[in-house]
């Protein structure tokens, strides 16, 4: 059966509007939508608001491109191929971007929060620390916090009123207008299988208005449903679905391929300054499409990323000296 | 295997730092494991002295077995022999039940009290670089019992005041207000513990129990204890040193380059001369 879900990469861009909010799946260098991620660049899509439970190269490609206004997360970088978000430490010091900084467990927090319909998530993560600094609220300080998509506060503390048990933080769920997966297999009725670690896939997904999943493979539903418990992610909570094998290239995907991380070293040498950002990204993304951008990578390069099917990485790629 | 200590020209500086980190661990402990030389250190002390350590990685990783070192901790190497591949949900909630006993981290900036910064140099909304961001350092140092942090030892990194605490040391400050108050007392009944050591590139270092001070337990071989207090901007109290970190006995360095990192990945091997 089908349902109507499929759209093209031109199509999912399109949903993403501008200003919209925006999340993604994977952690880190990990399962993150790039070949989308490259499409909202060429349709030069502006003031988007990215909210993640942590950035990564996804997050560094689309700041470069000058297509996000606020970054409402708690890390970015390129792990061991880059230490730091160097383009977005630019705009940082430019003041071209608006930055809202929580730590790692309370971005899954409020992303969890908005997945199960609650208005807030307590927790006891990080008091004491600069990031709960009434000073350093970053949205509220620019006058932002309308208490719609935006919530009317950073943080509240709160004791705790049932047990005693003393301070306590409560943070926004995070109200998103678009979450993009990047995921193995997903049915042709939404229906998604990770495989591997799964990350905060299944609160991103739920917790969106709405969800885009692009897969290395769109599979036969009943395929997925012989065996459901092996499941992630409910069909009626995807609301598109694409195909776009190696789709989260220089990012890796478990079973399938690696992080090519001479890609993102050089993506991360080249990129300091907006010049070298724009040489990289007229290199890379305009005028190409997906496969003409695979056709640029090569098969070389891809067979050596691609993963040993009995120990799902890749045994060709040279990590190390 | 051969437990004797090995000879300065056998090591280098990242196996020494790596045997350090190894030996803070304790058997039977749940560690979180970060990505780079904190993941080797944990492997490290598996095949030594703590075969029944459980390893959980952030990305969702529990009680982890690893056949090869994982590049990051969202890597593909992560999952094979775990107990289960999971998610960050788990992972954190795992932590905040309280069930992690050690976390390695890392700082650009520490201060007296062990109060470490990530986010940025200089101030924060005017910063002069903007680093990666916090991260779950905050969030492991809230919720371990213990943390180590490893850390390049410069000047400027050991200063009397972070300019943003990213992750909590033993002297905090409570929001809404600002008060400068002692860890145990803002935690409650969530309070377990904190930084208990930073191992720099010159030396190991400890907190007083009470004052939260840190102070100096250990020189690496090559340092006095008068030298590390000149590379610390506030006065480092050097009245309590142990003694010489202990260097890397030959069958650690056999794991970390034969077993654990052999493509030296986090951990360079040094050229026998």
């Amino acid at each position: 059966m089908s349902s109507g879900k499929r759209i093209t990469l031109q199509q999912a861009a399109e949903i993403v509007k501008n200003g919209s909010s925006l999340t993604f799946s994977g952690f880190t260098i990990w399962r993150r939508p790039f070949a989308l991620v490259y499409e909202l660049i060429r349709q030069g899509r502006k003031g988007l608001h990215l909210i993640e439970v942590n950035g990564g190269p996804q997050t560094e490609f689309l700041v470069g491109a000058g297509c996000v206004d606020i970054w409402e997360s708690c890390w970015v970088g390129h792990e061991l191929y880059g230490k730091y978000g160097a383009n977005l430490s630019r705009k940082v010091g430019n003041k071209e971007i608006l930055v809202e900084d929580y730590s790692h467990a309370e971005m899954l927090f409020r992303f969890s929060a908005a997945a199960s319909g609650a208005p807030y998530a307590v927790t006891q993560t990080s008091l004491g620390t600069d990031i709960h600094n009434p000073a350093y609220d970053t949205l509220g300080n620019a006058g932002l916090r309308d208490g719609k998509r935006i919530p009317s506060h950073k943080y509240r503390f709160t004791e705790d009123p049932f047990y005693g048990a003393g301070a306590q933080v409560l943070v926004p769920a995070a109200k998103v207008d678009v979450a993009i997966l990047c995921v193995q297999q997903v049915g042709e009725e939404g229906t998604v299988r990770v495989n591997g670690q799964f990350y905060s896939d299944p609160e991103v997904a739920r917790a969106a208005d709405v969800t885009i999943v692009m897969a290395e493979e769109i599979v036969p539903e009943e395929y997925l449903r012989r065996e459901s418990d092996l499941n992630t992610i409910t069909s009626f909570e995807v609301d598109h679905i694409l195909e776009v094998p190696f789709g989260a290239h220089p990012t890796g995907m478990f079973g399938r391929y690696d992080v090519d991380g001479a890609f993102l070293k050089d993506f991360y040498a080249g990129t300091r300054t907006q010049e070298g950002f724009d040489d990289f990204a007229k290199e890379w993304i305009h005028g190409l499409d997906h496969l003409a951008y695979l056709e640029k990578l090569g098969w070389p390069k891809m067979l050596n990323l691609k993963a040993n099917t009995a120990l799902k990485y890749s045994t060709g790629v040279k990590r190390g000296q | 295997m051969d437990k004797e200590f090995a000879k300065p020209e056998e090591y280098g500086l990242a196996d020494l730092l790596c045997c350090a980190a190894s030996r803070e661990v304790q058997d039977n402990e749940i560690v979180f494991a970060g990505t780079g030389l904190p993941m080797v250190a944990i492997m490290l002390a598996q095949k030594t002295h703590a075969p029944n350590l459980k390893l959980i990685f952030e990305a969702g990783t529990l009680d982890g077995r690893p056949p090869e070192i994982p590049t990051s901790v969202g890597d593909a190497r992560c999952e094979m022999g775990a107990s289960r591949s999971s998610g960050l949900h788990d992972a954190f909630s795992i932590a905040q039940r309280g069930y992690v006993d050690l976390g390695f981290l890392g700082g650009a900036e520490v201060d007296q009290y062990g109060n470490v910064n990530t986010t940025c140099i200089g101030d924060y909304l005017n910063p002069e670089l903007r680093l990666t961001g916090s991260g779950g350092n905050p969030d492991i140092n809230s919720f371990a019992r213990r943390t180590v942090f490893i850390m390049v030892h410069e000047k400027r990194r050991f200063t009397e005041q972070v300019s943003y605490i990213t992750s909590p040391g033993w002297r905090v400050r409570k929001w809404p207000g600002g008060e400068t108050v002692h860890r145990r007392e803002l935690y409650g009944a969530a309070y377990r513990g904190g930084p208990s050591a930073v191992i720099s590139t010159l030396g190991v270092f400890r907190f007083d129990d009470e004052s939260g001070r840190i102070y100096l337990d250990t020189c690496h071989a090559g340092n006095s204890p008068e030298q590390i207090r000149d590379m610390c901007q506030f006065d480092l109290d050097i009245t309590r040193v142990s003694g010489e970190t202990l260097p890397p006995t030959r069958e650690e360095l056999h794991f970390i380059h034969e077993v654990l990192d052999p493509g030296q990945i986090f951990i360079p091997k040094v050229k026998p001369v």
